[in-house]
């Protein structure tokens, strides 16, 4: 891909910007825009690549891509009578349209309305429990990764699969540290995951991790908007192509940590490619000296580590799954790197 | 029976009492219908998800650029989310606008690299998740109606069409030299062949009729195609023998018939060549070209078999060619610069009815003969020989 300039891609975004208020306003939700993607103004061929048409209604959809990045659910925090923190979390299933890819509603089945769910977070130790309400028309559960008793597993034949309108609570110690993930485990499960039921599970270490200057969570995964078990859009954080139109802003020589954690149904891997750059990556986040310095890593469903890096030069860096046909449909975002 | 006894016991008499009869089960249609779709009529018709076909007319390739005609063949507006483009999301337009009404085109644009004689896969996602494919199987810029493409139609179509039916028509000296059973076997053999066309040709407006939008009910069409053309033409040659002219003038009438069944069909002939082209299905090599100047070398000589005993004269002859083979070069226009499913399927109708009529034709030609000499076998012979005949040069096509 060619450099792009920034004022390439103000212009393009504010046509965006444009279209979307017009389509807003018509309630049509950005299926008439004709939106110009960064470095996709004119006919240039050189500059075309693939882009969406138009922009999803983050408002009607209740969430935005850009805010899960940094949004941590740390929970309701107390302390118990032996001085151990507890943490207690709410989450609700409820079946939610979402307009996934821009003119395109899926009806998707999310926890808290957004997909992917909340952004677990705490501290290896802890206690933790979480409040799970069934708002859905169908048995759901929570699964967590990480380590606990049976009882508190999600799978079918377990108290914490539940139906509508019932309720559970699970209760466990968080361990051990790194970057997890929870899912609905009720079958049939590949239907259950790919609807949207999953997040991020976060234990940070005891004293945490050496703080950096940006905390990002980025959940790969895609959509089966014709449901024939195959996926038709890609992403991270579940809007395609959104860090593409919208990049996220760092600075030279600032450091990034992304927690990323791959949940992608149907496909057998996944995988995070950073442009002009190498990272250290800590695989599932467990030790806190890297097994690797390199730009692109393989993840299969599941599978969760940690990217650490800092930019040198300023500028618009591509970040993508290196499977280019997940990111030509939709699994490709910018890093905008300011002086 | 019942009608019969009313009109004879009263006098045919049109007054306001047979008006407000004749419109009074219109009047209660309506006010049915405003009942149905005001209450539902105790149904619950709504659908779970929303029905919707897109069906794709053409698609257009042009340097850097490929544009897809499609038609929203579905009951209701359809719009055209994203386009997906073998495995990439791409940038699109929709002319005129992406709201697509009911049984109206739109042209879907993508500005796309593509490469010379490569395979593409275009799938649109309507605003409803319902994806419609495309197949581009080979890629080359799809032929502009410029002089240089009009005249390489124009030879595919005399290639074809026209040069085989001529040169089927110079066995004309040699043929006249047979005997009545001879000729008989050759008109039964025209027969044979125009039954073998004649299906050939049904067959082709079935298999295209799967392209056409459902609303346009093609399989209806073509049997509005057939009938009518089949009794028209039938119409006209019973009109012809009405006029009481000599038998030599209504051989030759049947001959010109044949020549208009035959032209009908290599219209359609045309049309498949033409639309084959346009695609990139077919490498229209001299292979190809040499197939189908065998086939229809028969073409030519069914068209004679019924004049052999008469002096048409060479005025007559030519102008039989042309009305035989000529459409080849009409259909290759249409199918080359405007392919449309629809009025292709509509054409391939009317060669169907116009062969099936000849047959019928050409049977009543051969009941005069064989009624002074019985000859059940040259008859069966010439049948059988004539499809035999297109089956085997079908081979070296197909």
């Amino acid at each position: 891909m060619k450099k792009v300039s920034r004022r390439d891609f103000l212009k393009a975004g504010g046509l965006t910007l444009l279209g979307t208020a017009g389509a807003a306003a018509l309630g049509q939700a950005a299926r008439t825009v004709q939106a110009a993607p960064p470095a996709q103004n004119g006919h240039n061929h050189e500059d075309a690549m693939a882009m969406a048409v138009g922009e999803v209604n983050h408002a009607r959809n209740g969430f935005n891509p850009t805010d899960i990045l940094t949004d941590f659910n740390y929970g309701t925090v107390s302390t118990l009578e032996d001085g151990r923190t507890l943490r207690e979390y709410e989450i609700t299933t409820i079946n939610k349209e979402i307009e996934v890819v821009p003119g395109i509603v899926y009806p998707a089945w999310t926890f808290n309305g957004r997909i992917p769910g909340p952004t677990i977070r705490c501290t290896e130790g802890d206690l933790i429990r979480i409040h799970f309400h069934n708002g859905s028309t169908h048995p759901h559960s929570l699964h967590f990764h990480g380590v606990h008793p049976a009882a508190m597993d999600g799978v079918p034949g377990t108290p914490g699969m539940i139906g509508p309108g019932e309720s559970f609570t699970y209760e466990f110690d968080a361990e051990p540290f790194g970057v997890h993930l929870y899912h609905c485990h009720a079958a049939p499960l590949a239907r259950h995951i790919a609807k949207g039921l999953y997040g991020a599970f976060i234990i940070d270490p005891p004293g945490g991790r050496p703080p950096v200057d940006h905390e990002l969570v980025m959940v790969m995964s895609g959509f089966d908007v014709d449901f024939d078990d195959e996926n038709d859009f890609y992403a991270v954080n579940a809007i395609p192509f959104h860090y593409q139109l919208h990049p996220v802003q760092i600075r030279v020589g600032e450091t990034v940590r992304i927690h990323l954690v791959n949940i992608l149904e149907f496909d057998l891997i996944n995988s995070f490619h950073l442009h002009a750059n190498f990272f250290h990556y800590y695989p599932t986040g467990t030790s806190l000296t890297p097994a690797e310095f390199t730009d692109t890593i393989m993840q299969t469903q599941a599978q969760r580590g940690i990217l650490e890096f800092s930019y040198r030069y300023p500028g618009l860096y591509m970040f993508h799954a290196h499977n280019t046909e997940f990111a030509e449909l939709g699994w490709t975002g910018n890093f905008e790197v300011l002086p | 029976m019942a009608e019969r006894t009313v009109s004879s016991a009263r006098e045919r008499h049109f007054g306001p009492t047979t008006l407000v009869l004749l419109t009074l089960p219109l009047v209660v249609l309506g006010g049915v219908i405003w009942l149905f779709l005001t209450t539902g009529g105790g149904l619950d018709l709504i659908p779970p998800a929303p029905v919707e076909a897109l069906t794709i007319e053409r698609t257009i390739l042009k340097p850097g650029q490929i544009e897809v005609v499609v038609r929203n063949a579905g009951p209701d507006e359809l719009q055209i989310a994203q386009v997906i483009i073998n495995n990439a999301v791409w940038p699109f337009t929709v002319s005129p606008g992406p709201a697509i009404p009911r049984l109206q085109t739109a042209v879907v644009h993508l500005d796309y690299a593509w490469s010379y004689g490569e395979a593409y896969a275009i799938r649109m996602f309507s605003t409803n998740a319902i994806p419609f494919d495309v197949e581009i199987p080979v890629a080359f810029v799809t032929p502009e109606p410029d002089s240089k493409t009009f005249l390489s139609f124009t030879l595919i179509g005399l290639y074809v069409g026209v040069i085989p039916v001529y040169l089927g028509l110079f066995w004309f000296p040699a043929l006249r030299q047979l005997g009545r059973r001879a000729m008989v076997f050759l008109l039964a053999l025209t027969a044979g062949l125009l039954v073998f066309l004649g299906l050939d040709t049904l067959a082709e407006a079935l298999e295209l009729a799967a392209a056409v939008p459902g609303s346009f009910q093609s399989i209806g069409l073509i049997g509005i195609g057939v009938v009518a053309t089949f009794f028209l033409l039938d119409a006209i040659s019973r009109r012809q023998t009405e006029t009481g002219r000599s038998e030599a003038a209504q051989r030759l009438s049947v001959a010109y018939m044949i020549a208009i069944g035959i032209g009908l069909h290599n219209l359609g002939e045309g049309l498949a060549i033409g639309a084959a082209f346009n695609v990139g299905e077919i490498a229209l090599g001299a292979f190809l070209v040499v197939g189908f100047i065998i086939q229809n070398i028969t073409e030519g000589l069914g068209i004679i078999a019924p004049v052999l005993r008469d002096r048409p004269g060479l005025g007559h002859l030519a102008l039989m060619g042309l009305i035989g083979g000529a459409p080849a070069i009409i259909g290759s226009w249409i199918g080359g610069f405007s392919p449309s499913p629809t009025l292709a399927v509509l054409f391939l109708a009317i060669g169907t009815g116009a062969v099936f009529e000849v047959v019928y034709e050409i049977a009543r030609l051969i009941q005069k003969d064989t009624a002074r000499e019985s000859m059940p076998l040259t008859v069966f012979s010439g049948i059988v020989s004539g499809m035999l005949l297109l089956w085997v040069t079908g081979l070296l096509i197909k």
